[in-house]
């Protein structure tokens, strides 16, 4: 069975128990008074069937004596049988008070019948004279049970006086006590009601109220109901509801996230490819003259010129058709070296560069262009402003399960903030003024990133006046 | 809430209070005595005046002895000297079959018919007290009460001793004497006729009413102005007497004397107004006549004595008499 209806239903129970009580309690006090009642009146009107029937007998006695047929014999009879009966119940009642007046009073109907008998044997032996005495005697015994009826009623009434008026007073307190019960019921009636109608309303309350913060859009809230009815189902059911919605949104909200970012990714590449066609003019009339100029410049003994030449003629190549596929390490490394190469002659003393290269790491891929702009990232900030120049190291080095390529300078270092401003990828406005060949840092951090799937990819250690290691760490 | 929860407890108090009222039982039936006492002897003592002094003491003597004897008694009787009333008690008696009649003797033929014919007819003994009627004429079993003759001569006794042996004496007597009056008046001439001197007038009411006694008293004083005493051998006509006397003389150069059973003797004697009185034993005769009622029916003493079993008399003065 449901709850509410249980509860309801043991509610209309308790009521109907009470009511039912009480009306049996009544009903059995009434029945009690009831017979107490007629207890009282049968013993009046046993007293009184006494004096009716004696006085019968007496009337009957007459009818005889004046027309003696045998009708007026039976009803004669009759009367007498009566008497007896009669006097049986009068036995009856004898108590402590009418013992004695009740022995008597028997004895007079003994009497009376005796008497009777007496005169109607007179009557059959025609002896008229003692029969009209005998009468006369009748009649009078007759007219002491009237009386002395008279006087047992008297002292009924004294006996049963207390009795009476304990009846009368009581009766007046059943009156105060049904008055009281009911206002008493009524009382705790409404009460129980109250707190009844409560315990059903309290938990619909805490559910709208609920609903409400929901349809606000507060999904964060618990709807919490503890009782263990109808509502606290609703109220589970609502809170799973909510959870569901929660994990919806939260589910969307990473879709959109993830979308974005696949955006970003588009429009980097689109804007480095962007970037790298605007310096594609017509690449095959630069490498031509590149090469021819190389060949000339060693032919006529400059074989230094000629070896730059050959090195800007392979960053440009490799710039412009490798930039949307992965390359080895090798091949970055090798970018590196010619970029460095041309990067020498352009400060010839002023940069010392080193490179630390475990051979067997080479093999693993890397997006390409991304040592480069770090390098040159270093090249701007590390040896340009300086006058003394300054130190490059790169290295690469193979750890257990990862790939470590660090970049180290020993230039000014880059601020804390920075650093973060940097990492966080937000920083196209800053790299805007690049002075390298085109793709910023937060470019090459993208990527890196998008390429592995990890945050940690590249971290960026620095120190302000004593140098920046950018470390790029490829999980083998 | 805390108010609610008041009220529900001041009416609770209330409704159990009232349901304590109305489930006790503090009303019950007079014990139903059907089975017990029903074979206890039932006796009655029938007198013709209730609520006298003397007759309360007979009463009392009485209960007290069925109260030993664990018989259950009744007594009955009639105020102010209703002979019909008191027949009627007596015949209801005999009907009713009681174990046992004690009862003041009227010396009337009603009376004796009923002792006599009816009560022995139903076997019904009879004793009378305090008040005899002969033996012969009511087949009474005995007679418990004071020796009424000597009384009567111990009253002229203190009649001659207090008035001397010469003066007249009024005797108020009843017209229709009943035995005991006789018996008195016997008593009481049987001395006064020893002093020549001492002058008799007989001075008969028809009854004790108060008309008849005033009739009589005033025709005895218009005729007897000379009078000394006055002995009322019927107690009842005291009071009036007393009354009639007082309207015209002085009561106290009187010399009164009468009985104790009569409503006013006792009290008239302590006034002082009452000479003397012969003081009877009201309570031994109550007690002994049922003592002698159970003996008899009880088998322990037949017969009874029929001369009666006479209980102590003696004179009361009255305390402040004016010698």
């Amino acid at each position: 069975m449901n709850s509410i209806q249980k509860k309801i239903f043991l509610l209309t129970t308790i009521v109907l128990i009470i009511m039912s009580v009480i009306w049996i309690a009544l009903t059995y006090y009434n029945h009690k008074t009831q017979q107490q009642y007629n207890e009282i009146l049968q013993r009046y009107l046993k007293l009184n069937e006494v004096t009716t029937s004696s006085q019968n007998v007496i009337t009957d006695i007459n009818n005889y004596m004046i027309i003696p047929s045998e009708e007026n014999m039976s009803q004669l009879n009759q009367s007498k049988k009566r008497m007896e009966e009669a006097k049986q119940g009068v036995i009856t009642l004898r108590n402590e008070e009418n013992n004695f007046t009740l022995t008597n009073y028997v004895h007079l109907m003994d009497s009376f019948i005796e008497t009777t008998n007496r005169l109607l044997l007179f009557l059959s032996e025609n002896d008229s004279e003692a029969a009209a005495q005998e009468f006369s005697e009748v009649t009078s015994i007759s007219t002491y049970i009237s009386e002395m009826s008279l006087s047992l009623v008297d002292t009924e009434l004294k006996t049963y006086d207390r009795f009476y008026r304990g009846i009368i007073k009581q009766s007046g307190e059943v009156m105060k006590l049904g008055i009281f019960l009911l206002l008493l019921i009524m009382c705790v009636l409404f009460l129980v009601t109250y707190w009844f109608s409560l315990t059903i309303t309290r938990p619909i309350f805490k559910l709208t109220q609920a609903a409400n913060e929901l349809s606000k859009g507060r999904f964060d809230l618990q709807v919490k109901v503890e009782t263990k009815d109808e509502i606290a189902f609703l109220a589970r059911t609502f809170d799973r509801m909510r959870k569901n919605i929660n994990m919806l949104i939260s589910e969307i909200k990473h879709k959109a996230q993830l979308e974005h970012e696949l955006q970003q990714s588009k429009i980097l590449l689109q804007e480095s490819q962007f970037k790298s066609l605007q310096s594609q003019i017509s690449p095959h009339f630069l490498f031509n003259t590149l090469n021819t100029i190389s060949k000339k410049a060693y032919l006529e003994g400059s074989e230094e010129t000629s070896d730059l030449l050959v090195s800007v003629a392979g960053i440009l190549r490799y710039n412009l058709k490798q930039l949307d596929r992965s390359v080895t390490l090798r091949e970055e490394i090798m970018v590196v070296r010619q970029y460095m190469d041309i990067q020498k002659a352009r400060f010839t003393d002023r940069l010392r560069f080193f490179m630390e290269i475990d051979e067997c790491c080479l093999d693993w891929k890397i997006p390409s262009l991304t040592l480069q702009p770090i390098i040159e990232n270093a090249v701007i900030h590390a040896v340009e402003p300086n006058e003394d120049g300054g130190t490059i190291w790169a290295r690469v080095i193979d750890e257990r399960d990862t790939v470590l390529i660090e970049i180290e300078d020993d230039g000014i270092g880059i601020h804390k903030d920075k650093i973060n401003l940097l990492l966080t990828e937000d920083s196209q406005l800053v790299e805007n003024k690049s002075k390298g060949i085109g793709i910023g840092f937060s470019n090459v951090v993208k990527r890196l990133r998008l390429f592995y799937g990890e945050e940690d990819v590249i971290t960026i250690k620095s120190e302000i006046g004593s140098g920046t290691k950018v470390i790029i760490q490829i999980k083998k | 809430m805390v108010i609610f929860l008041t009220v529900i407890l001041i009416l609770c108090y209330f409704t159990f209070d009232a349901a304590k009222n109305v489930f006790r039982a503090d009303w019950q039936f007079p014990s139903d005595d059907r089975m017990n006492n029903q074979d206890q002897q039932r006796l009655v003592l029938i007198t013709q005046e209730r609520d006298t002094p003397f007759w309360d003491k007979v009463a009392k003597g009485a209960k007290k002895q069925a109260e030993i004897e664990e018989v259950s008694l009744e007594v009955w009787g009639s105020y102010s000297h209703n002979q019909e009333d008191f027949l009627k008690n007596v015949e209801i008696a005999i009907q009713s079959k009681v174990d046992g009649i004690i009862v003041q003797g009227l010396d009337t033929d009603e009376f004796k018919n009923l002792t006599k014919i009816k009560a022995s007819f139903y076997g019904v003994p009879i004793i009378t007290v305090a008040n005899d009627v002969p033996i012969a004429d009511s087949l009474r079993r005995t007679y418990v009460g004071s020796d009424q003759f000597s009384a009567g001569k111990m009253i002229a006794e203190q009649l001659v001793r207090d008035m001397g042996s010469k003066g007249k004496v009024v005797l108020m007597l009843e017209s229709q004497e009943e035995y005991f009056q006789k018996q008195r008046l016997k008593g009481i001439e049987e001395i006064l006729k020893q002093y020549k001197d001492i002058n008799v007038v007989y001075a008969k009411t028809i009854d004790t009413t108060k008309e008849q006694v005033v009739v009589t008293t005033q025709d005895t004083l218009n005729k007897e102005p000379d009078t000394n005493a006055f002995i009322a051998i019927n107690a009842n006509v005291l009071g009036t007497l007393v009354k009639e006397i007082s309207k015209r003389y002085q009561i106290d150069p009187y010399y009164i004397y009468s009985f104790d059973d009569g409503p006013e003797s006792i009290s008239l004697l302590e006034e002082g107004t009452l000479d003397a009185m012969v003081e009877q034993t009201p309570e031994a005769m109550g007690e002994q006549s049922v003592q002698l009622m159970m003996e008899w029916l009880n088998g322990e003493k037949v017969p009874l004595d029929k001369n009666g079993y006479l209980t102590d008399i003696k004179i009361q003065k009255a305390e402040n008499t004016n010698e």
